[in-house]
């Protein structure tokens, strides 16, 4: 069967496109190498959430050990189990992106009619002051006692039952409630409604362009299969979309794929107060750094939490002085620095499949870090900790690069009508084109690029 | 092939995760309190050939007195703070992270072994998770 489109990856870029393009009338196919859970069937525990919805079962790394990137397998991509913050991005960062691809349409004017559409079409919540937690509370003490600007998130939500008892950091492991606007329940679920074909559990490996279509190979539950579309679109994220680039033999032609990643390292530092914060519960997440001086000088700072298992691995302690720490779970306040890092990192993919990461912190990225690492330090003594656990533990959430849009064929993979240069029926839209760190929550921007892609070809 | 953990890998698991959590005033010992029955349903997507490594190294440290694993689990916990990008200090690091994880998911879960009846990690942590779906 020949389809209009057949998207390849349901995340935040993918699943945008797909609902737009099958809103316009056109068969459309969307195909995702994971699962396919829904709301009462997403894992129950931190333990499975982990085992069962990430490539390689848990944490992938850096070639070096360091840095641990955490990367989603299922409809829905990494929007299932990220906060869904939902932030425009600035001047400072389409500026960037415009200077370093060349790309003319990175302008607020240009991009706001389609954060315009993309946020009509999904329930958004900015948080108010009954909403924040006691880690919350602490992190604005902290800061208003050293003059840091900070502000209410806008999250994607709908009804998160929180003023009925709900924590919601349990929908780090997909929301049971369809309440937070995952790609799954902002996008893909509304266009199943509306007769998208949605294929799961198969991983495709090799696309082949020509000049009339483009074929994808791959395998669904060991078998092989092949699909055919008019247009093919990649949207399996910067490793995903990486790998089928380079497994499809693009490399030497376009010898920038898997160049220029960039993650915004997360460096999380606990503080432990005398009295019960109870960082997990409720809205975890209400509040973060606002400050126009942190983000000239490249970094942000975040009001996060995780679970159990995640913040023990924060500690690099063994025994006796880890479960010390651990028994001060409800004690625990937390704050993150996410740097705005330079895109020197790079994806490698060997002719199995195989991926490693090259990911080195430059002497910038250090010194922003370092920054953002005092101001917490300020932020978590200001507000009273007595205790400060600075975790040499990273990670790397916004898989950004790897296949970056630009108008120069030496430079880039895509062109600014997101077509691989070169070929007139193939495409990518998500993270992976990025062409360097924003230093800003990725996944408004991803799904607004999705928006603009649907724009364009049906046209 | 399915990953599969031998009993011998499960052996070695345990020792070494009584290391990383031992009896401590109330919290249990891993060896008393985690859930080795989940492990199979927690290793099933972990890439085969980085599961046959690991499953390796835990049956080798099934041999291994206690002093000697705790020296090597010291040895790892020290390769994060190793500045050297060198193959070992990498699969240190990687060692450390895996090990890690691997003894906290049916430690510091809802994971913990059924026939266990004392006061499991969470409940001495005084961790409780509502969820209200309706």
């Amino acid at each position: 069967m020949m389809y209009d489109f057949i998207v390849v990856g349901s995340g935040s870029g993918g699943g945008s496109l797909a609902y737009y393009l099958n809103k316009s009338g056109a068969k459309v196919l969307l195909i995702e190498a994971g699962r396919f859970y829904r709301k009462d069937t997403f894992p129950k525990t931190e333990a499975e959430t982990s085992a069962h919805l990430y490539w390689g079962g848990g944490i992938e790394f850096a070639k070096d050990g360091r840095m641990g990137f955490l990367r989603t397998k299922m409809v829905g991509g990494s929007s299932i189990v990220y906060q869904c913050l939902m932030d425009r991005f600035d001047d400072i960062a389409l500026n960037d992106w415009k200077q370093e691809s060349g790309v003319d349409w990175f302008t607020p004017e240009i991009m706001s009619a389609h954060y315009d559409q993309v946020e009509s079409d999904i329930a958004l919540h900015t948080f108010v002051p009954e909403e924040r937690n006691g880690n919350g509370k602490l992190f604005i003490k902290g800061c208003e006692k050293h003059n840091y600007k900070w502000d209410y998130l806008r999250r994607g939500q709908s009804d998160c039952a929180v003023d009925r008892g709900n924590d919601c950091i349990g929908c780090l492991g997909g929301c049971f409630r369809d309440s937070k606007q995952s790609s799954l329940v902002a996008f893909v679920q509304k266009a199943e409604k509306e007769g998208l074909e949605i294929i799961p559990d198969t991983e495709i490996l090799k696309v082949e362009p020509n000049a009339d279509s483009c074929k994808i190979h791959g395998y669904q539950n060991g078998k092989k299969v092949s699909f055919e579309g008019k247009k093919v679109i990649l949207s399996g994220g910067a490793f995903g979309t990486t790998r089928m680039m380079t497994l499809s033999g693009f490399k030497s032609k376009l010898p920038t794929i898997g160049k220029k990643f960039s993650s915004h390292p997360q460096f999380m530092w606990l503080g432990f107060q005398n009295e019960i914060v109870d960082a997990h519960k409720g809205s975890f997440q209400t509040v973060a750094s606002k400050d126009p001086n942190f983000r000239k000088l490249g970094f942000k700072l975040e009001n996060v939490f995780a679970s159990p298992i995640s913040i023990g691995m924060l500690m690099n302690e063994d025994g006796i002085e880890h479960q010390r720490l651990m028994k001060q779970y409800r004690y625990m306040q937390c704050i993150e620095v996410a740097v705005r890092d330079e895109n020197v990192g790079e994806i490698m993919c060997d002719n199995k499949g195989k991926l490693t990461v090259s990911k080195p912190l430059t002497d910038q990225d250090k010194k922003r870090r370092d920054l953002g690492h005092q101001a917490i330090e300020n932020i978590l003594s200001a507000s009273g900790a007595r205790e400060i656990y600075k975790s040499k533990f990273y990670f790397g959430l916004h898989l950004m690069g790897g296949c970056v849009m630009g108008t120069d064929a030496s430079k880039s993979v895509v062109n600014p009508d997101f077509q691989v240069h070169g070929e007139k029926n193939l495409y990518i839209v998500d993270s992976s084109i990025y062409p360097n760190a924003p230093g800003i929550n990725p996944g408004l921007t991803i799904k607004t690029l999705g928006h603009r892609l649907a724009t364009q070809l049906t046209k | 092939m399915a990953n599969f953990f031998s009993t011998r890998a499960t052996k070695g698991l345990l020792k070494v995760g009584d290391i990383y959590c031992p009896k401590n005033g109330e919290f249990p010992a891993f060896s008393e309190a985690a859930g080795t029955a989940h492990l199979n349903s927690l290793i099933k997507n972990i890439p085969s050939d980085d599961f046959s490594s690991l499953s390796m190294v835990l049956a080798i440290f099934s041999f291994f007195p206690q002093f000697v694993l705790r020296w090597i689990t010291g040895i790892c916990t020290n390769a994060q703070n190793n500045p050297s990008d060198g193959m070992l200090p990498s699969l240190l690091r990687q060692l450390n992270i895996g090990l890690r994880g691997l003894c906290y998911s049916i430690y510091y879960s809802e994971l913990t072994n059924p026939n266990f009846k004392g006061q499991t990690p969470l409940q001495v942590m005084g961790y409780q998770l509502n969820r209200i779906t309706d």
